[in-house]
């Protein structure tokens, strides 16, 4: 009896200490980014919405001041009162003959209070950002040259993990961040997503439309080729850049004019349930 | 302040004419997930709320507890051990080997069990027993809340592997979690039948009743590991 309390008390500190050395060596540098952006996307919701209500609330004392996001909370804090406003600024004209309400001292300081707590998170996502961009240099050298760090840290993120991206085949990564249009896609006729959040990537941004689906599907493919590189070696290898940028090519010079659009059937309506006609449902 | 031993270890306090379920603290003084301590005699007790735990809820919807002071129990998706916290308690002399999945919940979980020496953690998929079993030896009760789509055949298979001869299994069924739009009376039909005679191991069902109010869409089964001695002579 005692043999086996002694046995329980050993194998309960077995398994504590097994449990916590499996958590903390899930602690790697792509959980480290993924928080990060995570947090970016939080501080972008968050600074939304309190910057939204600054504008709502400052316009009462000084409606004719048309700046808006980091702009508007940095005058704030700086100014306060647009009584404040020094002759020589720019918006002193448009300060003196405001038709504002006078603007009380308590109230004042409480908007600027909230416009400099409003200025610090702008920072702290410049913060987060360069911390994104530094870190990604480390953990993925060749995803971040291809892709750019932020869209790249974003995939990882979407992923799951450095290694989930590396093991999608690249028509997922084409697609990751376009679920709704893609199970859409999967339930009904609808025509497949071409891009998901690659879609950022000034690459397809600034394509013209018959080229973003061929664009998409090789640039998605040297992401891919991009994370297996450094998920296993760890090394920048320039030449993916480089065969990127020759097959993008090859695909703009194959393709520079808009294909001519199928002539549209007369009469009849065409073949129900294909196509770009029943898009129907929230987008 | 009246107190009503409901079965071991589970308590019924009367406050102010409110009924209120606890259990009895083997920790005094620490509350683990904000709940109410309540000292009556020397002895403190910690409310157990009913719509946060589905072992609560069965205890309120009648459910015969097969837990004792020294049972040995295996629970099967611990989570961040609100539940656990309890059976810790009402297994004063007992072991609770507690299987939970994720790390992120692993980590709340880890430090109630750095709390209490009656939880043994163990990070693991509850549908590969192979991977706890020198871990886990014998025990009498499996309780099962893993919200799996096939919960009836994880509950099998560590029945087999570490269920003692008649020893009980209690689980909880989300209908949600096996099909979001079936009916739910027809799933919770379906896995009970399961239980029954799907598997090589085979349940008696004690008893069937839903959680509500507590928990929607939840089945609370009890049932008896079914032993077939002649079959295996």
């Amino acid at each position: 009896m005692e043999l086996d309390e002694e046995y329980d008390v050993l194998l309960r500190d077995v398994c504590i200490r097994a449990a916590k050395s499996r958590i903390s060596s899930n602690d790697t540098d792509d959980v480290r980014i993924i928080q990060a952006v995570q947090a970016l996307d939080d501080i972008d919701r968050n600074v939304n919405e309190l910057s939204e209500r600054l504008l709502e609330w400052y316009g009462a004392y000084f409606p004719e001041l048309e700046l808006t996001g980091e702009a508007l909370a940095s005058f704030v804090t700086s100014f306060g009162s647009r009584a404040n406003v020094p002759a020589g600024h720019p918006l002193h004209e448009k300060a003196s003959g405001s038709m504002g309400a006078e603007i009380s001292f308590a109230d004042e300081e409480l908007l600027r209070t909230f416009a400099s707590n409003l200025c610090s998170l702008y920072d702290t996502r410049r913060h987060i950002e360069s911390y994104i961009v530094t870190g990604m240099g480390s953990l993925a050298p060749n995803l971040s040259d291809i892709a750019g760090a932020l869209l790249g840290a974003r995939l990882i993120s979407m992923a799951g993990s450095l290694q989930k991206l590396a093991s999608f085949p690249s028509s997922t990564v084409q697609v990751i961040g376009a679920h709704r249009a893609l199970f859409k896609h999967l339930r009904s006729n609808t025509p497949s997503p071409k891009h998901g959040i690659i879609y950022n990537n000034i690459i397809i941004k600034n394509a013209p439309w018959w080229q973003r689906g061929k664009l998409a599907r090789a640039f998605a493919s040297k992401i891919s080729l991009a994370a297996r590189t450094d998920l296993y070696s760890g090394k920048k290898n320039p030449s993916i850049r480089e065969s990127m940028e020759k097959k993008l090519n090859a695909i703009r010079a194959a393709n520079p004019s808009p294909p001519k659009r199928e002539s549209k059937p007369t009469g009849k309506p065409g073949p129900k349930g294909r196509g770009r006609n029943r898009k129907g449902g929230r987008r | 302040m009246p107190v009503e031993e409901l079965s071991d270890g589970i308590f019924n306090l009367s406050i102010d004419d409110r009924q209120m379920l606890a259990t009895r603290n083997l920790m005094p003084g620490i509350s683990v997930y904000g709940e109410r301590l309540i000292v009556e005699d020397d002895v403190e007790y910690r409310q157990w709320d009913p719509s946060r735990s589905k072992l609560g809820a069965m205890v309120l919807r009648n459910f015969e507890i097969p837990l004792t002071y020294d049972s040995t129990v295996l629970y099967l998706g611990a989570a961040s051990g609100t539940t656990v916290s309890h059976v810790s308690d009402i297994l004063r002399d007992g072991l609770v080997y507690a299987v939970e999945f994720s790390p992120r919940t692993m980590r709340d979980l880890l430090q109630l069990c750095d709390q209490r020496p009656n939880i043994i953690p163990i990070l693991a998929d509850a549908n590969k027993p192979q991977s706890y079993a020198h871990i886990v030896e014998k025990v009498d009760v499996i309780f099962q809340d893993v919200a799996q789509p096939n919960q009836a055949e994880i509950a099998a298979v560590n029945s087999k592997y570490f269920l003692e001869e008649n020893g009980h299994l209690m689980l909880s069924i989300k209908s949600r979690s096996i099909d979001t739009v079936a009916s739910p009376k027809k799933i919770f039909k379906d896995e009970v039948r399961k239980l029954e005679s799907g598997f090589d191991v085979e349940f008696e069902v004690l008893q069937r009743k839903e959680l509500e109010p507590f928990h929607e869409d939840h089945l609370g089964v009890l049932a008896r590991m079914f032993v077939d001695h002649e079959e295996k002579e």
